[in-house]
């Protein structure tokens, strides 16, 4: 189990180290850099070709723009591992100050969207195997295709526009009450948190729990006609012993597994549904930051972003180790 | 009830009808079956796959679900340990049910490896059981457990507590199963064909196994299974199924001795015995099982009866012929009857099997003389040995696997698969492999049709032309030697393309080789297609549509299709029912004899092996441990492995105990052979000679016919299986 873990964690150097390059070289492939851009945005508005001149030339030298881009992905890089995240040439503040908060609201609403995920789906795809063409099954295989099939931005179009029209409600999208937004942080701005992020847990999570439900179904169905269940049914067990002592340890296994896959997902899911709501998530940031060409900023955000990846593949991995004493073999 | 008021029944099945209602219609799996199982008794139930034995046994414990299953009619009435209790009533009772359930009746199942659960430790599920049933400490459930687990015969069983099911052997499975069926002590255990997906040598330790346990544990048991010889080996009464009735029932020695129902007496005749005329035609049942709704009216074996007549478009009767022998069927009426059981009993013991043999060949199935064995006197043999009349010689053959670790993939050891093998195939000639899951009979099949590259050694092939070195060749050159190969595979459904049509998949290797267009193409598939007995017209269909046999057919027609003369059989029987598989072995055996095909036939059956083969290999982790003459190595075994395997085959021959001292224990793991002999770990006769020294492959006769590698074959009197044979018919 050591050399597993250990084995785990050199890979995930690997795949960081590859990301980063990758990252820094796609950012980097178009061909013009911000400097152009602000040029651009800088004669839009009339300003002196002078003083335009100076301006560049002083952005340049700042981020040795005009050096080779190895030579700007190590001076990067190195700064990245101090947590010093570069400066964003569009918003003209540090990229961590903008990165900071997003990032853990993003991750926080992710995860819950997952736990969400999974207290929804597994009950519900369990008790459709268990009870296979009932009333109940054909309610939510109906309920879940239609989940898989609606895009997450028609949820929330539909949401909004409900709450508008039949609740006349002012301030549905957002994370928090209007008067709450640029506040501190208070268990008053929490509380308002909690009354908002239910609908984004459903809007985001939607369409994965619908998906979940259906895997947890096939896959339930599939051991609930294995020979191990007899063999349960035979000792006299209970049917509830059955069906989460024996069944349920085996049929979860590819849901787990599939949560390192779900995280992102989740986050590039949840993009649209931010900017429709105008929710503070990443998604929104790191789309600006690409058609901006913020160099520094996407490619912190991709970095951070993969590295929560990783780790969230990491942790389903383990627990997958610790539930099936198969996995621990292999390894 | 007045037979389960009997305090000696503890099992009563009254008229039992289930039905399946599908949207294809009602079907009727179980139709009015009566089972007694009295204490302390085994009962075996048989029959081929789909006669509804299953049902029959699930019913007992509300297995069934219902629906789609409709329980129309009958009783089950089974001794508890509240008494007499109706079953079938309390399929809705849960509570009930589960009480019964692990504590009064028990049962395992076919596959071990999918019997247990995957995810949780042997000790831990068996314990479940008895914390399930009885207000007992943990403690003393874990160690009532441990005294169970070597009541089974688990080595350290303390040990085996925290293992998991993946990390067993299939029979060491098979005893963790039984012994948790077992540990709360119920009266009867229920068999569903518990040795079927077992190797012999591991199937004869656990029939030995239940039969002990039977005794010790004053347990009674039906058993079901499709293998008449697991019947005879370990049951005191049988009773036969099909399609869903009861055709026969009575004490085992009576109804092996004196089979009354055609049925019963095709399914004796079907099987290929170590008795029997090598290489003849075996007396098949015509036809195949139907499907349950196509069954006929009245006696649902009508269709297939060689003795059908008039009566039979109705239900026949239960006949009494002794006081433990009863049969459904109109012959044993005194009724009216021409045929050749006439009115009574005793032209049933006129040995009615052989009289089967004139009517029944199947209706596609090419008629003619059965072939003939060709000589095989040491003589001949040894002047056949020149080089003209080879047709495939492999030497030295290997075939082996780096097992691969680590972060790096270093290479940690290596499974040798097969190790060094040499053979002849002449002409004209049938060898025969026989070995246990594992062994690496497989494997030679695939070398020398070169689907996998050997490790080492030679491989020379007869083309036109000569023998040919293949061992090295380019796939590319290689697709010109194919053409004389052909190659039939054990699952028939899976080796047939479902998306591809009998047409092209018969006709592939004739547009693959040029050897046909278009139109000649059908001509030369419907060709085909008649020669293995199936009708020319039926080139547009899909694999789906033909029975499993059929499917085995189409198989044989498209590695006939080149006209090769060599044949590589990989186990073309083992997955048909008994009465498909002899259909199957003689349209082999009678293809062989008029193509003139050299043939490479593998199998684990030996008794399979030996009706089609002259020459027998017996092969052992990756090594030939005997060679010879098909019958010689069957009745003259010199080496302890054969012997094992001919022990370990259960004979259908009720009340026969075999003398010999069995195999001990498990296969031992390819990629760590024993030193030395590598059957020493399991040899009755091991020497510490055999630990040290490996023995070569060396002639005991004269004649040099006969090979064998063991270092006492000399001295070793071993037993075969043909004298035996005679001795107890005698």
């Amino acid at each position: 189990m050591r050399t597993y873990i250990l084995q785990r964690l050199l890979q995930m150097i690997i795949v960081m180290i590859v990301v980063m390059v990758a990252s820094f070289v796609i950012v980097e492939l178009p061909p013009g850099d911000f400097l152009t851009t602000l040029r651009e945005q800088l004669t839009e508005q009339n300003v002196d070709p002078k003083v335009i001149d100076s301006t560049v030339a002083m952005y340049r030298e700042r981020y040795g723009l005009g050096e080779n881009w190895f030579i700007r992905f190590a001076k990067w890089a190195w700064s990245l591992m101090k947590g010093d995240m570069g400066y964003s040439m569009q918003h003209n503040r540090p990229a961590s100050d903008l990165i900071g908060e997003r990032l853990s609201l993003t991750l926080w609403i992710s995860v819950a969207t997952l736990v969400f995920m999974f207290i929804i789906a597994i009950p519900i795809g369990m008790l459709s195997a268990i009870k296979q063409y009932s009333a109940w099954d054909h309610a939510f295989t109906f309920l879940a295709l239609l989940g898989v099939s609606v895009p997450s931005f028609i949820t929330a179009l539909v949401f909004l526009l409900l709450s508008v029209t039949m609740m006349g409600a002012t301030s549905v999208a957002g994370l928090f009450s209007p008067e709450y937004v640029t506040a501190a942080w208070s268990w008053a701005k929490f509380v308002d948190l909690l009354k908002h992020v239910w609908v984004i847990l459903f809007i985001v999570g939607l369409g994965d729990t619908a998906s979940t439900i259906r895997i947890m179904r096939a896959k339930m169905l599939d051991t609930l006609g294995e020979p191990y269940i007899d063999t349960a049914r035979m000792k006299g067990l209970s049917s509830a012993k059955i069906y989460f002592r024996h069944a349920l340890r085996v049929a979860i296994n590819p849901i787990i597994s599939s949560i390192g896959l779900r995280f992102p997902q989740i986050i590039s899911g949840s993009t649209i549904v931010a900017i429709v709501l105008t929710l503070p998530l990443i998604g929104p940031l790191l789309l600006d930051a690409l058609r901006g060409e913020d160099v520094y900023l996407a490619c912190s955000i991709l970095v951070l972003l993969t590295l929560a990846l990783i780790i969230g593949n990491f942790l389903a991995d383990l627990t997958l180790a610790w539930l099936d004493p198969r996995i621990r073999l292999e390894s | 009830m007045n037979s389960a008021a009997n305090p000696d029944i503890v099992l009563n099945i009254h008229n039992l009808q289930v039905s399946f209602r599908s949207i294809a219609g009602t079907t009727r799996a179980v139709n009015g079956v009566s089972l007694d199982v009295k204490s302390g008794e085994i009962v075996g139930l048989v029959g081929e796959s789909g006669c509804g034995k299953s049902v029959t046994i699930r019913s007992i414990v509300g297995l069934v679900p219902s629906p789609p299953a409709i329980f129309e009619a009958g009783e089950i009435w089974l001794r508890t340990r509240q008494g007499l209790t109706e079953t079938l009533a309390l399929r809705k009772n849960m509570r009930a049910l589960r009480q019964i359930r692990g504590r009064d009746v028990s049962m395992i199942f076919q596959e071990p490896m999918r019997s247990l659960h995957p995810m949780m430790p042997i000790g831990r599920q068996i314990t479940e059981g008895i914390l399930e049933h009885e207000v007992i400490d943990p403690t003393e459930a874990y160690e009532r457990t441990v005294e169970m687990l070597d009541l089974v015969g688990l080595p350290n069983p303390a040990g085996q507590m925290n293992r998991y099911a993946y990390e067993l052997s299939g029979g060491m499975r098979q005893r963790a199963l039984i012994a948790l069926a077992l540990v709360c002590h119920p009266q009867l255990l229920l068999a569903d064909e518990p040795t079927t997906a077992l190797d012999v040598t591991i199937q004869a330790q656990i029939l030995d196994l239940i039969k002990d346990l039977r005794e010790r544990m004053h347990m009674s048991v039906l058993l079901i299974t499709h293998n008449m010889g697991v019947v005879a080996n370990l049951a005191d009464r049988v009773s036969v199924m099909y399609l869903g009735k009861i055709v026969e029932t009575g004490a085992v020695e009576e109804v092996f001795k004196e089979p009354a129902h055609p049925y019963t007496q095709g399914l004796l005749a079907s099987m290929p015995s170590l008795f029997s005329e090598p290489k003849t035609n075996l007396q098949s049942l015509r036809g195949i099982v139907p499907e349950l709704a196509m069954a006929p009216q009245g006696c649902v074996f009508a269709d297939r009866c060689p003795y059908v007549m008039p009566q039979c478009s109705e239900t026949p009767p239960l006949v009494e012929l002794s006081a433990a022998h009863s049969t459904a069927c109109w012959l044993y009426t005194g009724a009216d009857t021409h045929g050749p059981a006439d009115d009574s009993a005793s032209s049933v013991e006129a040995a009615p099997v052989p009289v089967l043999g004139n009517r029944n060949a199947s209706p596609g199935q090419p008629q003619g003389q059965p072939p003939q064995p060709p000589a095989s006197d040491g003589i001949a043999r040894t002047a056949s040995d020149a080089e003209e009349t080879i047709q495939l010689q492999i030497e030295g053959v290997a075939l082996h696997y780096p097992i691969l670790r680590g972060l790096l993939r270093r290479q940690v050891g290596t499974v040798r698969a097969v190790d060094g093998v040499d053979l002849t195939i002449r002409q004209g000639e049938t060898l025969g492999l026989v070995g246990e899951s594992g062994c690496g009979k497989t494997s030679v099949g695939r070398l020398v049709t070169r689907l996998v590259d050997p490790s080492a050694g030679h491989i020379r092939f007869r083309v036109p032309g000569g023998l040919e070195n293949i061992t090295r060749i380019a796939q590319k050159e290689m697709k010109s030697v194919r053409r004389s190969m052909g190659m039939v595979f054990q699952d028939p459904l899976s080796s047939l393309n479902a998306r591809m049509n009998v047409r092209n998949i018969v006709g592939e290797p004739l547009m693959l080789h040029k050897m046909a267009r278009g139109r000649k193409v059908d001509d030369r598939v419907g060709e085909l297609l008649e020669l293995v007995g199936l009708r020319a017209g039926h080139q547009s269909r899909f694999p789906h549509a033909f029975s499993g046999g059929q499917r085995q057919r189409i198989a044989i027609a498209r590695a006939l299709a080149t006209e090769p003369d060599f044949l590589v059989a990989d186990e073309p029987v083992s997955a048909l029912d008994v009465s498909v598989q002899a259909q199957i072995l003689n349209l082999l055996l009678t293809l062989q004899q008029r193509l003139n095909l050299s043939m490479l036939f593998i199998a684990h059956d030996i008794a399979v092996v030996r009706h089609v083969s002259d020459r027998i290999a017996v092969m052992y982790l990756g090594k030939i441990v005997e060679l010879g003459n098909a019958r010689d190595v069957c009745s003259r075994p010199v080496h302890p492995y054969t012997e094992a395997l001919l022990a370990s085959i259960p004979l259908p021959l009720p009340g026969f105990e075999a003398s010999r001292e069995m195999p001990k224990g498990d296969l031992p793991d390819p990629a760590n052979p024993p030193t030395g002999c590598r059957f020493h770990t399991r040899c009755p006769y091991s020497q510490p000679l055999c630990a040290a020294e490996e023995p070569i492959l060396r002639a005991q006769d004269q004649a040099g016919g006969h090979l064998g590698a063991c270092h006492f074959q000399d001295e070793l009197q071993l037993q075969g299986v043909e004298e035996l044979g005679k001795s107890l018919r005698a």
